[in-house]
């Protein structure tokens, strides 16, 4: 690997290095490291480009030969009653189980981060199974035992109760990671100050784990909205945005493909961007305490 | 809350007011939470791999092996079985996509440990839009990079890099580990980072100062101090792409069949819940192994890095 320490800072210059030789080769390892780091954001950005590009496209499968730009495809997306329906049921599901993940998940780093109990460990691999299991086992596990144990139909209902599951371990990890760096002397000087556990909580605590409870929150909202091949199995007659546009393209409409996932990137960044400087999400995602403005 | 009746929040207090029931509060819900709706689903499954189905999809209570057996059994001997190629395709595709993903994450993730400020800001927002924005679309994006006819092909082709089109760009195992890549590669960069993040770079310094070259420095300090962040990314590159269904459907065509696409079409064509439960289980067998092979060298406490 060629790329690694190239800002080791003041480094003491060795009369055994030639000094040019040496200060040169620190800033080729510097501008390597750019270069690669550059290259990987291309490689992140080029297909969704490509894909907005498109969607104001009147070619709306490849770049060439280019007919000029129209925004029909938005115009007939938005004109889709089928597919806003669609997005209003998945907008729906996304937040009744990013709620029942959110409040689960933080009454549950109280225990892990506050208190012992048996088998703690074993609970938190549980914990963070639903998001490291892979989709189609948790959807097929949730679907024969939905319908052939339970004999439920499925459809809303088991929609949300499948991404509760599938989001908790998101909030768990954001609000635990929050609560281990907590300073639990607040808590005990306004206990001392005569508060009581309800009056400590809120106005001492909440506050000081609001930040990362949004960012859990908006994680296991995001996680239930964007997610296919559970939702897949367990919705059943039902479906929700993700199954309508997999539907769409199996028939071949791209065009209203384009300007939908256009249309929700757009959305995303706007969301991200506020979250990222109003509740300063980056740090709870990126699982750090560093402030992002230093 | 203030505004709440004085019982309500009275019987609150008394609730909080042992241990006991503290733990019960906080624990209790998750706890009745995840055993039904992950505990008792897995359960069934591995139960249902025993058993068998009739025609009307009812499960007849017997215990058999024949799910088991039946996926090794075809023409030939049990390595040519679709089943077990499939297996295999996916766990090469899964370790090629988890090595590629650590390669191109961990320059950048020693970037964004080393300088903060304005392009650190700008830069995780650039990594953790694509990682936010809908695994579908992101998937879908490269079905309109692949392919025959694709942007990549097409670009080449009119640019008159090429006369005809590639048959490294078609859909096949190429673009899969490329989608996956795409798909899973922010998962490694943030363990990668959060490791990063924690090391005191003086220890690099010290090092360098003390002679040793920039590929020792590498190898012997910063390695064994990221190796947390290696294998909890690893991990959660792994085992999502070895049981990947979207991209290897999108960007292999038909050509490609992974495991999961192997246990989704068995289940919903045929509602095979036997067969399925059964394949799923190599998945599962798959993931205890990768968590178990994790614990090893990472307590779990680490391994939360995303």
């Amino acid at each position: 690997m060629a790329t690694e320490t190239a800002e080791t800072g003041t480094e003491s210059t060795t009369g055994l290095h030639a000094v040019l030789g040496h200060e040169r080769q620190s800033a080729l390892l510097g501008y390597a490291l750019y270069g690669v780091a550059g290259l990987l954001l291309v490689f992140l950005w080029i297909p969704l480009l490509v894909m907005i590009f498109l969607s104001f496209a009147q070619n709306s499968s490849t770049l060439f030969p280019f007919r000029g730009f129209t925004l029909e495809h938005y115009v007939a997306t938005l004109a889709d009653a089928g597919l806003m329906g669609s997005l209003a049921y998945s907008v729906q599901i996304a937040t009744i189980s990013a709620v029942i993940a959110t409040t689960l998940g933080v009454l549950a780093s109280f225990a892990l981060a506050r208190y012992e109990f048996p088998y703690k460990e074993l609970y938190r691999t549980f914990g963070i199974l639903p998001m490291v299991i892979p989709g189609v086992v948790l959807g097929i596990a949730l679907l024969i035992f939905f319908q052939t144990l339970l004999g439920l139909s499925t459809g809303f209902w088991t929609i949300v109760a499948t991404h509760s599951v599938y989001g908790f371990p998101f909030v768990l990890l954001i609000v635990t990671a929050r609560m281990y760096t907590f300073d639990t002397a607040l808590e005990e000087a306004a206990r001392d100050l005569g508060a009581d556990p309800l009056t400590v909580f809120r106005d001492v605590t909440f506050p000081v784990l609001a930040p990362a409870i949004g960012a859990g929150f908006l994680f296991a909202w995001i996680r239930s909205f964007e997610d296919f091949i559970r939702a897949f199995f367990v919705s059943g007659i039902e479906n929700p945005l993700t199954v309508s546009m997999f539907a769409m393209i199996k028939y071949g409409t791209a065009p209203k493909m384009n300007a939908i996932s256009s249309l929700i990137v757009l959305v995303i960044a706007v969301v991200l961007a506020v979250a990222m400087n109003v509740g300063n999400v980056t740090q709870y995602v990126a699982g750090t305490e560093e402030s992002a403005d230093e | 809350m203030a505004t709440e009746p004085k019982s309500t929040r009275q019987r609150l207090l008394r609730a909080l007011s042992t241990d006991d029931r503290k733990l019960g509060v906080t624990l209790g819900p998750s706890t009745v939470w995840l055993a039904m709706l992950l505990l008792a689903p897995l359960t069934f499954m591995v139960t249902v791999s025993f058993l068998s189905v009739d025609e009307s999809y009812n499960i007849v209570w017997e215990p058999t092996l024949s799910n088991y057996t039946s996926l090794f059994e075809g023409q030939g001997a049990f390595w040519q079985t679709s089943f077990f190629e499939s297996l295999i395709l996916s766990y090469q595709i899964a370790a090629v996509t988890t090595v590629l993903c650590l390669v191109l994450a961990f320059p950048l993730a020693y970037l964004l440990a080393r300088r903060g400020g304005r392009t650190f800001k700008v830069v995780i927002f650039l990594v953790l839009l694509p990682f936010f924005t809908m695994y579908l679309v992101r998937a879908y994006s490269w079905l309109l990079m692949f392919g025959p006819s694709g942007v990549i092909n097409d670009t080449l082709l009119t640019v008159g890099v090429i006369d005809q089109p590639l048959t490294l760009f078609n859909y096949g195992k190429l673009a899969i580990v490329v989608g996956l890549t795409h798909a899973y590669f922010p998962y490694m960069l943030l363990s990668l980072y959060a490791s990063l993040d924690g090391i005191d770079f003086s220890l690099v310094e010290a090092a360098r100062d003390l002679g040793a070259s920039r590929t020792a420095t590498l190898r012997d300090v910063i390695l064994p101090l990221t190796l947390p962040g290696i294998i909890s990314g690893s991990l959660f590159v792994f085992v999502p792409s070895l049981g990947a269904f979207i991209t290897p459907r999108f960007l292999g065509q038909g050509k490609i069949q992974m495991i999961g696409q192997l246990i989704e079409k068995r289940i919903n064509s045929l509602y095979a819940i036997d067969y399925g439960s059964a394949a799923s289980m190599f998945i599962v067998i798959s993931v205890v192994l990768a968590f178990a092979l994790a614990f090893r060298y990472v307590s779990i406490e680490e391994l939360g890095g995303v």
